[in-house]
């Protein structure tokens, strides 16, 4: 499998960050930085990954099992993931996921059918103070009501 | 190592410094219970069932992964502790589904003991428990998520035990559970190991499932009579049906280990082609059945008529020793030929004339587990001898041993290997001699070679083991249950039992070569297989076998025998280690090939005195060098004793005879595994899981 | 002559009280058992021969656990159990009893099996009259002993081979 010379050299520069020896930390990084580039984290991909660490491929498929952020079918360009843990409940988290669940009807980790938009419903993303959050890819959004999403949901469609 | 003085509940103790707290107290008589900790497994710490107080520590401890220190004072039964461990009990319950009377494991199933010790009655979750349906990996192995406690022990022994890592643990929280290697299914060795050590019912064998419960069966501790290694297996016998194998009580020289066809290639027994009454060819040319007492006279007038030297004897692999000994002695004296041979599977004759004059220098089992250091020649082990792969991947676990292989492909060896020397068969111990430098600085060495290494290229080898100057022992591979005993009992054309020089006759293919044989008798073997055919039209030929082989299809009158599983006498495996068989199930229509050989000797009017194992094992016994000695209590009680063959030089063989390793890996079929229908289901492509 | 008057009263006045039980006991309902002409009554908790049952769904209630048998004292009961599947289902859990035989040369009644059972799928009935001149007739199977489908219950939907047992 082949990567980008840019994630290639991440992947050169992530290594060096550990110990000698300790190399599997990179892990997740890796996998962060490689979904981004594949778009999704395939069995190859895993593969790559695990034999550039020295793991096999079930210590990998451990960790990208574990992690929500990490995704084994594509997500959509824009990947709205809504927080529905207890300051994001309080404040109306669960209402807005079912919210845009209606609106897009799309259900937890769906893609829309033009591949453009996917749901997610996530743990805390460390927004408690401007409760309830939504993420869009990278982007946050803060104390988003209903109408706000319906905005921001519009604005992506286009 | 210095003792340290621990106090554990009242009692002074004295234990290694540095030991694990649970050891220390097992080894004292107490328990402290735990679900994830696995004696020779890598720790875990994932169950927090086994924590204890010790003072002066703020919280509980777990016992499992905490070392012993000096002063140390532990409490194991106080309040807190049980306590601590009816909660732990509880969280483990939350989400486990309380169905022990349909659970297989229901009987012998560690929570369920620990509950009925430890756990309260009831439980303070009132939610509903998440279900997952069961799911099926494998033909053998089903995973039942809700069951799992997520105790990682199937985990470990498939990585570390097995060297497979064919499961892992993946997602979180209450959805975590148990994957296997290929998304849905499992590309794995089917060893079942995973299942054995599953503390709950979680893992099931596709071969147990809902059969019986674990009271209800009779355990009887025999011997694998598929490969050489001999691993001791315990058989679930329940009306006279074989429902389960394995070795749960962790003796004889295999502890738990076994290989899929030890675990579930036991069901040949039961195959319906499994022959049922002697077959005698009639005018017509075609067997037909025939009662035992009209095939045994018949067969015994024609051996009376036909004895002499044209009369060829073709011995069996996997036939007891006491069985193997009667045959050769009643063809060498009532049948008076010399012409007996079987299937040679590995040169131990020359590596017992090589090291003639020594002591001490074939190894055992254990010594693949003890030794620092192990040469691996030409064989993959993993495949073809599972236990002896399984013993050296816990030498490295354990004691960091050295590993060295110089084989044609790649092994799984090759992994935990200090080097790995990839060369062709022909040229292995010119890669062997690569190895010198390295090889030299190791405190011992075991070399254990298969059956590329014969002839002139043992001495070779032994020459080269005897220049390193260190202590090394040998194992020559072999391939069947009994391949060794086979030629420590004398089935070959010149060496009578104990490799004593005795008048030459026919090897195995000059037997088959020669158009002048008057008379085959074939014991549990399949020497035609693959085609071969027999150069004397006119032979009259016998075949005691468990099945309608190749050769039983040629020929004149056709025993049926029985399985090594359905017998008792003794094997001796690969590394001339003497092992007791003991009968697990009663055959149906078949004889044991023992009682065969006495049957025909009485119609000959010959007198072999008292045909019954025990009384041939103590004519063995007293006539067999190397035989002589053994400790009976230990063989008695299911043990292994080695034995020590001559320490002299063995004549050399005016003979020449072949020495081929049918190369059986775990799924490809062997004469038994092939009438095994489970095996054939788990059958995969040997050498995937190197990919 | 006082005595013999005496006497005389005394006599009647114990015939009199002995025909007073008699007379008060024939008004009285019967309670003595006209077995075999009428059928015999049981307490409740009478312990006759085993009756299996069925859940609502006329699914067999014995998931073949093997308790019972182990309870058993005298070791009558014999038990070969089986994998209920998609298409063939017999029983509400993951296991069935293909065989059930009680042998009832060698039951003696005493209801352990009943305590151990975990589905309540064994239980006493009231019949007793199983005395025979054979006793290879004593063994009964699961068939002999299992409560009929219930009118009022839908069979569960089953191919056709498997209803109604074996």
């Amino acid at each position: 499998m082949t990567f980008s010379p840019e994630l290639e050299a991440k992947f050169a520069d992530l290594v060096t960050h550990y110990p000698e020896g300790r190399q599997r930390a990179a892990l997740i990084p890796m996998l962060m930085f490689g979904q981004e580039e594949v778009g999704s984290i395939t069995p190859e991909f895993m593969e790559e990954v695990a034999k550039r660490l020295g793991l096999n491929t079930m210590q990998v498929d451990e960790v990208v099992g574990y992690y929500s952020m990490l995704h084994k079918k594509g997500m959509g360009k824009y990947h709205v993931q809504v927080c529905t843990n207890v300051a994001c409940m309080l404040r109306g988290g669960a209402e807005l996921y079912d919210h845009a669940c209606h609106k897009l009807g799309l259900g937890h980790k769906e893609v829309s059918a033009d591949g453009v938009i996917s749901l997610e419903e996530v743990e805390c993303m460390g927004a408690c103070s401007w409760a309830p959050a939504i993420q869009v890819n990278y982007d946050f959004h803060h104390e988003v009501t209903t109408e706000q999403l319906d905005t921001i949901l519009e604005g992506l469609k286009k | 190592m210095a003792l340290v003085n621990v106090t554990i509940n009242g009692v002074q103790v004295q234990a290694e410094n540095g030991a694990l707290l649970i050891e220390v107290a097992k080894q004292n008589g107490i328990e402290i219970p735990a679900f994830c900790y696995y004696e020779g497994m890598s720790l875990q710490a994932a169950c927090r069932m086994c924590l204890v107080e010790v003072e002066k520590a703020p919280k509980l401890m777990a016992g499992c992964t905490l070392p012993v220190a000096e002063g140390m004072v532990v409490r194991t039964e106080s309040e807190p502790v049980v306590k601590a461990r009816k909660t732990t009990l509880e969280f483990l319950l939350s989400n486990h589904p309380l169905d022990c009377p349909v659970c297989d494991k229901g009987g012998e199933c560690e929570l369920q003991d620990m509950t009925f010790k430890y756990g309260v009655g009831e439980s303070r979750f009132t939610e509903i428990k998440q279900h997952v349906p069961e799911k099926q990996w494998s033909p053998v192995v089903f995973y039942d998520a809700p069951r799992c406690i997520l105790c990682y022990r199937c985990v470990r022994v498939c990585n570390e035990g097995m060297g497979v890592g064919a499961l892992g643990v993946s997602y979180r929280g209450v959805n975590a559970e148990i994957i296997p290697s290929n998304g849905d299914h499992l590309e794995c060795d089917e060893c079942g190991s995973c299942i054995d050590i599953c503390p709950v019912g979680s893992l099931t064998s596709g071969i147990y499932r809902y059969k019986t419960r674990p009271w209800e069966m009779e355990h009887v501790g025999t011997v694998c009579t598929h490969c050489s290694n001999g691993c001791k297996t315990t058989l679930g016998v329940r009306n006279n049906e074989i429902v389960r194998g394995n070795n749960r009580d962790k003796s004889g020289i295999n502890g738990e280990f076994l290989c899929v066809k030890g675990r579930y290639a036991f069901d040949f027994t039961q195959h319906p082609e499994r022959l049922q009454t002697p077959l005698i060819r009639n005018a017509a040319g075609e067997l037909e059945e025939a009662s035992w007492s009209r095939a045994l006279k018949l067969v015994a007038e024609k051996f009376k008529a036909l004895a002499g030297p044209d009369f060829g004897v073709i011995g069996s692999t996997r036939t007891t020793n006491e069985e193997n000994y009667l045959l050769q002695k009643f063809a060498r004296t009532a049948l008076g030929t010399a012409s007996i041979d079987h299937h040679r599977t590995g040169d131990v004759v020359t590596l017992i004339d090589s090291l003639s004059g020594k002591t001490g220098q074939l190894a055992t089992a254990e010594d693949l587990y003890t030794s620092k250091a192990v040469l691996v020649v030409a064989s993959d082990l993993s495949q073809q001898q599972p236990l002896l792969a399984n013993k050296i991947r816990a030498n490295v676990r354990h004691h960091k041993a050295a590993v060295y292989t110089v084989t044609p492909g790649p092994v799984r060896e090759d992994k935990i290997a200090r080097k790995a020397i990839r060369i062709a068969e022909a040229d292995s111990l010119a890669g062997v001699e690569q190895l010198r430098e390295a090889l030299s600085k190791e405190a011992e060495l075991v070399i254990i070679y298969g059956d590329a290494i014969q002839g002139e290229k043992v001495r070779q080898l032994v020459a080269f083991g005897e220049s390193l100057g260190i202590p090394v022992k040998y194992v020559a591979l072999v391939d069947y249950a009994n391949s060794r005993g086979a030629l420590d009992m004398g089935l070959l054309p010149d060496l009578g039992p104990g490799y004593h020089a005795t008048a030459p006759g026919r090897s195995l293919q000059q037997m088959l070569d020669d158009p002048k044989l008057a008379a085959l008798w074939v014991v549990g073997s399949n020497p035609l297989k693959g085609g071969k055919s027999l150069a004397s039209t006119n032979a009259f030929v016998v075949v005691q076998d468990l099945f309608l082989t190749e050769t039983a299809q040629r020929a004149d009158v056709v025993l049926p025998a029985a399985s090594a599983y359905e017998k008792n006498g003794t094997v001796t495996n690969v590394c001339g280690q003497v092992q007791r068989l003991k009968k697990g199930i009663e055959t149906v229509g078949s004889k044991a090939d023992l009682a065969i050989i006495g049957l025909l000797a009485r119609g000959m009017g010959v007198n072999l005195g008292k045909v019954d194992a025990d009384a041939i094992f103590a004519e063995i016994a007293a006539s067999v060098p190397g035989y002589n000695q053994l400790p009976m209590p230990v063989i008695l009680t299911g043990g292994a004793v080695q034995t020590h063959p001559v320490n002299g030089g063995v004549p050399p063989s005016s003979v020449p005879g072949i020495i081929a390793s049918a190369r059986d890996t775990l799924f490809t079929t062997g004469s038994l595994t092939r009438y095994s229908k489970i095996l054939n289901e788990v059958l995969e492509k040997p050498g995937a899981l190197y990919s | 002559m006082a005595n013999s008057i005496s006497e005389i009263l005394g006599s009647a006045a114990a015939i009199a009280k002995g025909m007073s039980v008699t007379l008060k006991e024939m008004m009285s309902p019967t309670v003595t058992e006209d077995y075999p002409d009428a059928p015999a009554k049981f307490q409740e908790r009478y312990r006759g021969v085993h009756v299996l049952q069925r859940d609502e769904a006329g699914l067999e209630k014995c998931v073949a656990c093997f308790l019972c048998a182990a309870a058993c004292p005298s070791n009558c009961i014999y038990i070969e159990a089986d994998e209920n599947t998609e298409k063939k289902r017999i029983s509400g859990g993951e296991r069935y009893a293909s065989v059930y035989n009680i042998d009832y040369s060698r039951c003696i009644f005493c209801g352990f099996c009943v305590e151990a059972c975990p589905t309540d799928a064994i239980t006493h009935g009231h019949q007793f009259e199983i005395a025979s001149y054979n006793t290879s007739t004593l063994i009964y199977r699961k068939e002999q002993m299992l409560v009929n489908i219930a009118p009022n219950v839908k069979a569960p939907a089953l191919p056709v081979e498997t209803t109604g047992g074996h």
